[in-house]
Formats: C-alpha cells, structure tokens, sequence
C-alpha cells in the first residue's frame, strides 16, 4: 500500500454468548444463560468451517473475539486505518420472536459500544438491528445510532421477504433521520423464518448455498430499486455486504431494458434504476470473483464504474478472507485507492 | 545448491508435522506414511500460512454420489481459502498447474535435510497471486 491506509468494510467480531449477559434485561438473560442466544442457522454443512484457521487467538477462545489478537493479526498485520466491526448479530433475524430478536441486538449494540470502541481508534462499528419488528428495530437505531463510533446499520440479506417493501420502511426512515447507512449481510439463508435460500429452494450442499447467496443480493437489490426506497429516502445510502460483485452489470442491463417498457408500474422512478444504484449502493469486495483471466474481471468494472460504489473488505477471521494485498492488483492506483480508502472514508464520513 | 539438516527423524513422529526456519524462509515438514515432505510455508493462492492448515485424507474423483475416501493423512487444506494440496506432489487437487512449493527432503544419520536450490531472492517467483 503506497501512501494512504487501508479501510476494511467488512470484519466480524465474535463473543461468546454469555458475554451479552451483563448487557441483556430480563426475561431475555435468564433465557440465555440457560439456554445460549440460540441462532436460527442456514444449517448448511462446509468442511472448512467458518473460521480461517490461523485466526484463534493464542490464549484461546473464539476467532475474532480478542481485541488486542485482532489487533495485531488485522490492525496492525495489514496498516488499516479503520475496520468496521460488523459482528455476526445480524444473524439473530432468522430467528421466530420478534422481541426477543430485538433484546439480543440491543444488548450487542452496547457491548460493541463499551467493550470493543475504546480499544483502538481504527474500530468503528455497525450497530444492529433485527428486521422481525422494524418499528422496534426504528427506536433502537434511534437510541444508539447517534453514538460517533457506530457508522452504519446492519440487517440481514436472510429474510422474510424482500428488502425494498414498504414493511422494512421505518427502519430505513431511522437510519436516514440518523445520517448512517443500511448494510445488508448474508449468513442465515433457508433458516429458521427466512425464505429459502436460493429462487430455486433449498440446494443439497454449501457449495451451492454459498455461490447463490448472489441471488440473494440481486432480489433485495432490484425490490430496493423498484418499491422506491431511494426515492422516499433519498439520502440513504445501502451497502451490499459479502453478495458478490461480478453479477451487477447484467442486473443493471436488464432492469434498465425492463424499465424502458415497464416504467409504468413503477412510475416513482424518474431515472435510470441503475442509476439510483450507482448513487445510492456500495457493494463490498470480499469474496471477490476470481476468473482465470484477471483483465476479465477489471474489464466487468469499467464498464459500470465499480470503482465508485465498491469497499474493500477482508471478512477477517472468516474462511473466505481476502488479503489486501492480494485481491485487484490489476485495478490502477486511482481505483485501487478508492475501493481499498476513499470510498470508506466519503461514505462512513470518517477522516 | 545446499542441504540444510534441520531436525533429527525423531523430531517428527509419523503423522506429525515441524515448521523450520531454513535459509529465511519458513517451511513445514510433514511425516507422512513413513516418508518426509516438505512444503513452504505460504499459498500460491494469496499467501496465507498454509501449514496452519490441517492435514486429512479426502473424498477422491468418484462416481455421482458415491465418495471414496482416500489419501489419508497426504492432504493439506489451507487454513484461509481451504484449497487442498496433495503433501506428495505440492499440486492442488482441482488444477495439478497450481502447486504449494515443495523442497527435496534428504535424510543422513538419522537427520532431515532440506535441500535449498535457489537462494531467497528466487522465492519471490511463486509469490503469484490470482488477481
Ligand atoms: S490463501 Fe490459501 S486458499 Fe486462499
């Protein structure tokens, strides 16, 4: 990296269950203590595991749950400037009680906020919210979004329906009235209360979950589009966590032909709908494409100025983490500075 | 061109693996089936660690929905991407081309050497990335 640090989209921090106790009211600590937080997985099997094997900490423990092990592995291994911690919370979405879903984001919020921000001034963090009640999940953004370290909003790309209908409105309002972002995280796909998976239902294997999670991205995209999301919010900013890349030029050729001929059904749309992406959505780079012909995929971005609308992301400690210095080294200078910095720092308004 | 004796055979018993430091660079070598092989400690896809990866056997090229397990103990998985690397051969399991870099083992009087052809500044070669 010459001459500007790298900002990281896209790191999970983990803990233990029990380490939201002390931040959890009754009747939802009893329930944990007893019981663990109780996520509603995808249940889809891979042999990697999740964590990248080198990323335990020395003293033990969770990957991902020591500070100071963070620190030097990520922090200070890779010169970042900040890493948005984006813990794996947003999972808890997947899950039956709305309630409850809502106590465990509040009671994660606060630890992020006492137990992970005063550790290093390159954490920033998105607080989290569960879409099964999007009016609690409205007064929680407004009860800690104003903290100067949260920077966005995280929900899950696992839901019930998808992410541009009116339902999911008051979240978006929220996060607009707070000035931060919405992020959209895949992990729970086919669990507990979310939809299947892929448009086609359930796959037999991780291989295939893990490569449709795009389709995933590509749905909630084209409903945050077509319903007018941008529209009745039009300083909300959305960014497309860990969906992939290399999908969106097709995505936006084709809903722009369809719109020339279907305007009519969405007549709130005055533009382009690629163009409300290309303003309004960020997308992170982790798990980047890689075809055998690296031009190939460099080619793909210039021809919808991805250099604009992408963030680096390491997705440190997962199994899938992309190495700073190794992913689009193709790019030049200019692109690569604003995908690995100056796109972070204009959106996340950081200095 | 130089063998550097590095560990005793007892050092690594079957099944166990050692990382070395040889000639500034860092390089496991794994007890495999009664022979020695001995890998760099980086992965041609983007560089991680490979030898905190685990060693296993793994599901062989087989008919639909059968598996076939096989190559115990020969199977490196990097600990990042989880590409498989065959400890025999250094060549991954899905492109023979794409290869961890393996160094000639040679043992004397009970002791492992590893024999080191180019000096460091040649290493620099497989630090080959995908993109
Ligand atoms: S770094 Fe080894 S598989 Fe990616």
């Amino acid at each position: 990296m010459k001459g500007y640090k790298i900002i990281d989209a896209d790191v999970h921090n983990e803990q233990e269950d029990a380490a939201l106790l002390p931040y959890l009211k009754e009747p939802w600590r009893s329930r944990v203590a007893a019981s663990g937080i109780g996520y509603a997985g995808s249940g889809y099997y891979s042999p990697i595991g999740v964590m990248k094997k080198d990323s335990i900490p020395p003293g033990g423990g969770r990957a991902g749950s020591n500070p100071d092990f963070m620190i030097k592995q990520l922090i200070d291994g890779y010169d970042l400037d900040y890493a948005i911690l984006t813990g794996v919370v947003y999972n808890i979405s997947t899950t039956h009680d709305p309630d409850y879903a809502a106590a465990i984001c509040s009671a994660y919020n606060d630890f992020l906020i006492a137990e992970w921000f005063g550790k290093h001034k390159a954490f920033k963090g998105a607080m989290v919210v569960a879409t099964q009640d999007p009016l609690l999940a409205a007064r929680e953004i407004d009860r800690v979004g104003g903290h100067p370290d949260i920077v966005e909003v995280m929900i899950s790309s696992a839901a019930r329906a998808p992410l541009g209908q009116r339902y999911y409105h008051p979240i978006y309002e929220a996060a607009e009235r707070n000035g931060l972002p919405i992020a959209v995280h895949p992990g729970a796909e086919g669990g507990g209360g979310s939809t299947a998976p892929t448009s086609a239902g359930y796959p037999s294997r991780y291989i295939e979950w893990h490569t449709c999670l795009s389709q995933m991205f590509m749905a909630h995209l084209v409903s945050l589009v077509c319903e007018g999301v941008f529209v009745k919010f039009p300083n909300l900013k959305f960014v497309m966590v860990e969906g992939g890349v290399a999908w969106l030029p097709g995505l936006m050729w084709r809903l722009d032909k369809n719109y020339k001929a279907l305007r009519s059904t969405v007549p709130w749309l005055t533009k382009l709908p690629s163009q409300y992406i290309r303003d309004h959505c960020y997308l992170t780079t982790q798990p980047i494409e890689e075809p055998d012909n690296p031009q190939h995929l460099i080619d793909l971005f210039n021809m919808i100025d991805a250099e604009n609308m992408l963030l680096y992301s390491s997705d440190y400690p997962h199994w899938d983490f992309d190495s700073p210095d190794h992913i689009l080294r193709k790019l030049s200078p200019e692109a690569r500075r604003k995908i690995f910095r100056d796109n972070a720092l204009q959106l996340y308004k950081l200095t | 061109m130089a063998v550097h004796y590095v560990l005793k055979e007892e050092d690594i018993p079957e099944g166990g693996f050692s990382l070395v430091q040889v000639d500034g660079r860092e390089i496991g070598i794994y007890h495999v089936n009664g022979e020695y092989h001995a890998i760099h400690n980086y992965c041609p896809h983007q560089g991680a660690p490979m030898c905190a990866g685990l060693v296993s056997g793994t599901t062989l090229p087989s008919e639909v929905y059968s598996y076939e397990y096989g190559k115990a103990g020969q199977i490196i998985r990097c600990p990042w991407h989880g590409w498989e690397f065959d400890l025999k051969t250094g060549k991954a399991l899905f492109n023979e081309k794409i290869r961890v870099r393996k160094y000639t083992v040679e043992i004397e009087d009970g002791k492992i050497g590893i024999l080191i052809t180019k000096s460091i500044t040649g290493s620099g070669a497989i630090r080959d990335s995908i993109l």
